[in-house]
């Protein structure tokens, strides 16, 4: 005897189930899809043979080699202006986060007021693209590192709240329950019963805002809001794209090495 | 001292988990609630600090009412009574001092508790409350690092860092080993005969019923079939309140003998 004694085909006749028939509606949607889709790209102008001359366009002679000393000479202190918008962002922001993913979550908001309340204030500030946001601050304080710095406290508030919000509706509901019972006041219980629990995932997702600002500061420098993006911007419209290529690699550089070391922390943590 | 006066809970969705229950109970009293699952212990017992809100009749607890109380009066009844949960409720990322420190939730001022600015008295209390249960050195190890035994014990030591005159034990050995049951309701025993608080019970081993309680209280579905003392409990006690005949799943110890 063997240890494989399992049915084997040609055991026995056997007949199985029939495979049920897909819906009616399969078909339909599929070709719905497909037919979006094409007219979608009409739409939008999608033609791969427009594409066809781009290898060969001289424009890329232009990006090599990197002007490397001007990149030196005028790139380092912006780069360090927004490695700064973006620590200070991640920080209020996410500080800002703190209480209002509280009250937007239906363990721990105080009533139906402050549920609904603080989620319609997060919706509209959301509907608002965060460039807009950056512009709008732009024209309101001034082209400027700060004008910056509010567009992305703005922006690492709403992603947040939107994480970090739902974390605690996933939380262990006993510890809170038990803090009330002894008869904490609602917020004390919260923060001895629930913060706990969630303050793991709340430091991760603040590395994961801050990796996030840190690419977004650059593209709020392009609307005026500082950092090394208004230098890439400058660049651009003088078509020194050299220089551009330098920051460019410059920026891959950094990007690279901030996001290895706050996935590496974020690791640890949860 | 705990009176029930005719209270009724019905559950959102229209179950009726009590029904009509007048029961009083004396200080210092130990009390073991028995019934099966669904049969109203739990909300009997929620109903006391108002966790389940009674949708009718009354609860004084030490003469104060806890049927409607809101606010600053339920914190009030809140602070004199402990609980301790199946499951232990613990926040379980954080240090044990900081889960009996939760005990001293109502005596500290919001502010404080919310900062973690706990004053040293109430510290000293917490570290009082884990001597008593007999893990003190563990104070400043994570609650998840523990065992169940001994996060049932951090439970019962964030009860009495309380100071209550009453503690309420929800099924606290149903998610426990016989061995680790026992330690538990030894505790409780304990604390119920050297402090005087008044202890109740939820329990559905019948044999650690028998053990421990003085007083046994039976429900069935929502309504009090049997109150009376230990002594007079026999088999045909527990087939009332069961409604079936006794299994050997009803108790702890299985195998053991059913009189």
């Amino acid at each position: 005897m063997t240890t494989t004694e399992g049915p084997r085909p040609g055991d026995r006749e056997i007949v199985p189930p029939r495979k049920p028939p897909r819906p009616w509606w399969y078909w339909a949607v599929a070709a719905a899809v497909i037919a979006f889709t094409v007219y979608s790209g009409r739409r939008v102008g999608f033609s791969l043979t427009s594409l066809k001359d781009l290898p060969s366009n001289p424009l890329w002679e232009k990006f090599w080699p990197p002007e490397w000393d001007w990149v030196f000479a005028n790139a380092i202190d912006p780069l360090i202006e927004t490695f700064q918008i973006a620590i200070l962002a991640t920080l209020v922001g996410c500080l800002l986060a703190l209480p209002v993913s509280f009250a937007m979550s239906r363990l721990t908001s105080h009533n139906t007021y402050t549920y609904f309340g603080s989620k319609a204030i997060m919706n509209l500030i959301r509907t608002i693209p965060d460039l807009f946001w950056a512009k709008l601050f732009v024209t309101a304080i001034g082209i400027g590192a700060f004008a910056g710095t509010l567009g992305l406290i703005i922006f690492s508030l709403s992603v947040m709240v939107k994480l970090f919000s739902e974390t605690i509706d996933a939380a262990d509901p006993g510890p809170l329950e038990a803090a009330e019972a002894a008869g904490g006041t609602h917020i004390a219980s919260v923060k001895v019963g629930v913060l706990p629990e969630v303050l793991p995932n709340y430091v991760a997702y603040a590395l994961y805002v801050f990796e996030l600002n840190i690419r977004a500061s650059v593209v709020l420098g392009l609307v005026g809001a500082g950092g090394v993006g208004r230098v890439l911007e400058a660049q651009r419209q003088f078509f020194q794209f050299d220089r551009i290529m330098g920051i460019v690699i410059l920026l891959f550089v950094v990007v690279f090495t901030l996001e290895q070391i706050s996935v590496a922390i974020r690791r640890r943590l949860v | 001292m705990i009176e029930f006066k005719n209270v009724s809970v019905t559950y959102r969705g229209g179950v009726k988990a009590l029904k009509n229950l007048t029961v009083t109970i004396e200080d210092g009293e130990f009390v073991v609630i028995v019934g099966l699952s669904g049969a109203g212990k739990s909300t009997m017992l929620r109903a006391m600090n108002g966790l389940v809100k009674a949708t009718e009749g009354s609860i004084l607890v030490n003469g104060t009412e806890v049927v409607g109380a809101k606010g600053r009066r339920l914190r009030e009844v809140r602070k004199q009574i402990g609980m301790i949960f199946q499951t232990f409720n613990l926040a379980t990322r954080t240090t044990v001092l900081n889960n009996v420190l939760m005990g001293r939730l109502a005596h500290v001022p919001a502010w404080r508790s919310t900062l973690g600015l706990w004053p040293a008295e109430d510290k000293e209390r917490a570290f009082l409350a884990l001597d008593r249960v007999g893990i003190l050195e563990k104070a400043y190890v994570r609650a998840s690092d523990l065992s169940g035994g001994q996060q049932q014990r951090v439970g019962i030591a964030r009860a009495l860092a309380q100071d209550p005159a009453v503690v309420l034990a929800d099924e606290p050995v149903a998610a426990l080993d016989p061995v680790t049951s026992h330690q538990v309701m030894g505790d409780l025993q304990t604390i119920n005969e050297d402090l005087g608080i008044t202890t109740l019970v939820n329990l559905h081993f019948l044999d650690l019923a028998r053990t421990y309680g003085r007083r046994i209280i039976g429900l069935r579905a929502g309504e009090l079939v049997f109150d009376g003392p230990i002594e007079e409990v026999d088999d045909e006690t527990f087939r009332e309140i069961y409604g079936r005949a006794v299994t050997p799943d009803d108790l702890l110890h299985e195998g053991a003998e059913v009189e």
